[in-house]
């Protein structure tokens, strides 16, 4: 693999890490090699938001390859959110450019003394001032960056106002409004006031046995292009799913209290696409194209459409049926770079804390806060990232919100990351999923609500089971987070509907290795338990693999009504199929040493 | 006697199925849409082998085997492997896996297939209960 750069915005020097052969052998790249470079500075004493604490940004041994859905990179730092391990991944054309420009990822360290942004031409570092483009939102800055630039656009990653303020829940944006979007990762950002990095490369994107990969990937992506999955995600987008999701009870409504909302199918997939879709949008060499682009009634201009996480979020969580406005809630969040699922998981926090009684107009500065208000939701939209009024107690996140109140029980997160809209009750391997991810309450370290409706690849030993099953998936759930740990190694796209083996010869043609599919699984299980030591360390115990109180109540109609997450039972089948220990909520030692991590038994 | 799959007795059985099935007939109800499903010879099916449904309001207006060359079309085309349609059929397979993970082909209206996942479910259920014998067994 290519170096990485390091950036000390303390000095401005910058350098190179060479990245040992049996690291990128052992973890791939993405996510897992970015837990092994990460996994010494990340402490206990650290403060995600000091100088000291570094920001990672890594591509892949796939990224760029224009293999199938392969445009994305990580970005890892210890969550501002959460206190815990910090990713995201993120699409578009930025992390591609970054390895055109002949590295592999970017290191930043320290605090520039005032607002800078950095530009990274070919092997050339520049940091620049930007004071000018402070308080920019994430689509201006850039625009204002490339204006300063000679020569070809530069691919800009920026963060808007959230990002500046320091919210835990700022995103990274690039591109038309692709994002790291989780875990505070704009804040890191923003903390070390970097307003935007610019990349522009030329370098050729290095494959170990180009001749062998170059066919592969073929006929990779002819495969996905006609498979069923892209054809739905394509014609309905991420959305595609909603009307089935709603049906089953898995998808959230009045922030996870109701199984029905009359009009929800407003909001899915497929009236999108019948009412304001005017196009798609991809990411770099994607076939799926699951990006919206659409036109609100009554404008000329094109917008970027909603996904399904800020369609539910911000409509039927927040008991509201336009997709019209949800289009521009999720254009709100965009542009000053804050994460739709926990703004909008917070938001309906407030409504509920409201309805109870446990908020109240002075709490609020004036606002009722009543279900299906448009102009409520879109007034706070705009106080958040400024902190402004109570603005500024719903910046902090909903389990900092409940606290504030006493009522942390009501808020639907899991160690500070706010729940995302799949319902554990509706789809039962959710459950597992949220109270274990490495990064907090997380949908995208496995999407296991789609094996939960049949997405099960049964060459890697997968069994299909019931979707309100209970104990007995829970193997089934460890081995799916491993297939999902390797996706974001390398790094792929959920959405690209992959088979296990295409997958394990791209792998293999891409990093020079002669693996079978156990290998694979075994290194994503690395993956997946290296993140949690790192959490470990950081003070994360069993007691922390919960779920919120809300999904350990049956829901009162709905698909999923009356279901209750046999909880205790699924965690403790999980444990023993992790071969963790349940008094101390670590990997075993002798699971570590399977899984080639002796090493790290010392430091722990 | 049960008919064998597949067979003309077949569909005729199963069209008197989906016609008295409550069920079938209060979820599908909006249901408008034929299709033909295309069944890829593997296993004991030597021959490729084609049939056509016409679904409306919960109801199953006709049934029939479409001969090869036949120019019939419908609103959806569903493509699999004999195998596989066994396993559909003796729920060893579900419908939505198929789908998801490459053994089911699917050709039409994807918002009003996943707007109508319910009645494909029922459908399924519907021709489960009334296979008890696959060529082959």
């Amino acid at each position: 693999m290519q170096p990485i750069l390091t950036i000390d915005l303390t000095t401005g020097e910058t350098g190179v890490i060479e990245i040992p052969s049996d690291w990128q052998r052992d973890y791939l790249g993405g996510a897992s090699l970015a837990a092994r470079i990460l996994f010494d500075a990340i402490t206990l004493e650290l403060d995600p938001l000091s100088p000291e604490a570094p920001l990672l940004f890594l591509n892949g041994p796939l990224s760029g390859t224009s293999g199938p859905t392969v445009g994305r990179f990580v970005v890892c730092a210890k969550s501002p959110a959460t206190g815990l391990w910090g990713e995201s991944n993120c699409g578009g054309f930025w992390g591609v450019e970054l390895r055109k420009t002949g590295f592999d990822g970017l290191l930043l360290t320290g605090k520039s003394e005032g607002p800078v942004y950095l530009f990274v031409d070919d092997g050339e570092v520049d940091i620049r001032p930007a004071d000018h483009l402070w308080g920019q939102d994430t689509y201006t800055v850039q625009d204002s960056v490339n204006a300063e630039i000679k020569g070809r656009a530069a691919r800009v990653l920026g963060i808007g106002l959230a990002g500046e303020n320091l919210l835990p829940a700022a995103l990274l944006l690039a591109d038309h409004g692709r994002v790291a979007g989780r875990t505070g990762m704009g804040a890191v950002l923003g903390s070390k006031l970097v307003k935007a990095i610019a990349v522009r490369g030329s370098h050729p994107i290095p494959v170990a046995d180009a001749e062998g990969y170059d066919p592969l990937r073929s006929a990779a992506n002819r495969a996905l292009k006609t498979d069923n999955f892209t054809l739905t995600l394509r014609e309905l987008g991420s959305a595609s799913a909603a009307d089935y999701f709603d049906y089953l009870g898995e998808m959230p409504k009045k922030h996870f209290q109701s199984g029905v909302m009359e009009g929800v199918e407003r909001i899915s997939g497929a009236t999108i696409s019948e009412t304001i879709l005017v196009g798609y949008s991809a990411c770099h060499a994607c076939v799926v194209a699951c990006g919206r682009v659409v036109q609100l009634p009554g404008e000329k201009h094109k917008r970027k459409g909603p996904e399904y996480e800020t369609l539910m979020g911000f409509g039927s969580n927040l008991w509201i049926d336009d997709a019209a406005f949800v289009t521009r809630m999720g254009e709100i969040c965009d542009t000053y770079g804050m994460d739709s699922i926990s703004v909008s998981n917070t938001l309906g926090l407030a409504f509920t804390l409201f309805e109870l009684g446990i908020l109240t107009r002075e709490d609020t500065g004036g606002l009722a806060l009543e279900w299906g208000n448009h102009d409520i939701v879109e007034r706070l939209l705009h106080m958040i990232p400024a902190r402004e009024g109570f603005g500024a107690h719903l910046a902090e996140g909903a389990r900092a919100l409940g606290r504030r109140h006493a009522a942390e029980d009501r808020a639907v997160q899991v160690n500070g990351l706010e729940v995302a809209y799949h319902d554990p009750r509706g789809a039962s391997g959710m459950a597992l999923v949220y109270a274990t991810s490495p990064r907090g309450a997380c949908h995208n370290q496995s999407d296991y609500f789609l094996v939960d409706i049949g997405q099960v690849e049964d060459t890697l030993g997968m069994e299909f089971y019931e979707r309100q099953a209970g104990a007995e998936k829970a193997a089934n759930v460890a081995k799916h987070q491993d297939w999902r740990t390797i996706f974001n190694s390398l790094v792929i796209c959920y959405f690209g509907n992959v088979p296990p083996e295409t997958v394990l010869n791209l792998i293999n043609a891409a990093c020079g290795l002669d693996w079978t599919l156990e290998q694979m699984m075994l290194c994503g299980e690395r993956g997946w338990n290296l993140k949690r030591l790192i959490n470990n360390r950081l003070g994360l115990s069993r007691a922390n693999d919960t779920l919120p109180k809300a999904f350990l109540e049956p829901m009162p109609d709905g698909g999923s009504a009356g279901y209750i997450v046999p909880f205790e039972e699924m965690l403790l089948a999980y444990y023993a199929a992790r071969g963790w220990d349940w008094e101390t909520g670590r990997p075993s030692a002798a699971k570590l040493v399977e899984l080639g991590l002796k090493w790290t038994l010392e430091p722990l | 006697m049960p008919s064998i799959f597949p067979s003309e007795e077949w569909l005729i059985e199963l069209k008197d199925y989906i016609n008295q099935d409550e069920k079938y007939a209060h979820i599908a109800r909006n249901w408008e849409g034929d299709l033909i499903f295309h069944i890829e010879p593997t296993g004991a099916l030597v021959e490729p082998l084609c049939f056509y449904l016409d679904l409306w309001h919960g109801k199953c207006r006709s049934i029939r085997m479409v001969p090869a060359g036949d120019p019939t079309e419908a609103a959806f085309d569903l493509t699999a492997s004999y195998e596989n349609i066994v396993k559909v059929l003796k729920g060893k397979l579900d419908p939505m896996q198929a789908m998801l993970t490459r053994k089911l082909g699917v050709k039409g209206s994807m918002p009003y297939m996943m707007r109508n996942v319910p009645t494909v479910l029922e459908f399924v259920r519907c021709v489960q209960d009334v296979t008890d014998k696959v060529l082959g067994d």
